[in-house]
């Protein structure tokens, strides 16, 4: 009985703290991006956001061609930019149903990959402003010691979809 | 009185975070700087019990502001813990090499973090 009760608390424990893990990461994330200045440090807010709060040196963001068929790359951090240049949205399942404004993780190593690319891809963010989806950001590999996104991840995700609209246009 | 935490990184995203979670789970009190320049103006200034410093920075990165902070007699035995993205041990050997007294990987964890801090300053 109390190695059960222990080992209750340390659950409890456990669940207290990743908790707070998360509470403090969404708001620093969303502090960050809701005060950056202009476009410039709305890229580095979600660099610095993708780095050091979710384990992702490899980021790039992609903008929409004009008639939404297509995502050419727009800004990127860790990637070779010449290799993931473009994506044919026709051509990639998973990027329609992140078009229609949902985030998509990757499951696991079971799972097809996210995108037809040999560079693992963790998430697909659809970038969101004024009710519209106007971009898509690409979490490439995360860090080793990373084994893949949890909880509080997907939560940032979530604010870097809704706060991140200022990274791709000039204010 | 409160222990005092100073905290270094160039980055406001995870000064924010870390103050937080300080400030949640801690009485400790916390001061920030933005790279290692600053932060060794801060350590003089402050005499901070602790240290938690990013790697890498603009003007000075950590394992120097490290180095140059354990020249300094008022700094020379206070604990300094180096925020690191990367775990290998050839980066772990250059923190401790600098003078450093622990590492902590990125992206930060809140019970690894407050484990640690009370480990060098009790709860």
């Amino acid at each position: 009985m109390t190695a059960f009760l222990s080992h209750r608390k340390q659950n409890e424990e456990q669940d207290a703290a990743n908790a707070l893990t998360a509470q403090a990461k969404v708001y620093a994330a969303m502090t960050r991006l809701q005060s950056s200045v202009d476009q410039a440090d709305s890229l580095e807010a979600v660099r610095e956001i993708a780095a050091n709060l979710m384990g992702c040196e490899e980021v790039a963001l992609y903008k929409f061609d004009q008639d939404r068929a297509a995502l050419w790359l727009y800004w990127s951090f860790g990637i070779d930019p010449n290799k993931h240049s473009y994506f044919d949205i026709i051509r990639e399942p998973r990027l329609e149903q992140v078009v229609a404004g949902k985030i998509v993780f990757d499951a696991g190593s079971n799972d097809a990959a996210l995108l037809s690319i040999a560079t693992p891809v963790t998430a697909l963010v659809p970038i969101i402003s004024s009710g519209q989806v106007r971009g898509v950001l690409v979490l490439f590999r995360l860090l080793p010691q990373r084994t893949g996104l949890d909880a509080a991840d997907q939560q940032i995700c979530e604010v870097l979809s809704n706060y991140a609209g200022r990274a791709l246009a000039p204010v | 009185m409160a222990k005092k935490v100073l905290l270094v990184d160039d980055s406001t995203t995870t000064l924010m975070m870390e103050e937080m979670i300080l400030k949640q789970r801690t009485a400790y009190q916390t001061v920030t700087a933005k790279d290692g320049l600053d932060a060794i103006a801060r350590a003089v200034e402050e005499t901070p019990d602790l240290v938690l410093m990013d790697v890498v920075m603009p003007r000075m990165n950590g394992f120097e502001a490290c180095k140059r902070m354990r020249l300094e007699s008022s700094l020379r035995n206070t604990p300094i813990i180096l925020v690191t993205t990367r775990g290998e041990e050839e980066y772990v050997e250059a923190g401790f090499q600098s003078g450093c007294n622990d590492y902590i990987t990125k992206p930060i964890n809140s019970r690894e973090l407050v484990t640690l801090l009370h480990n060098y300053l009790g709860e």
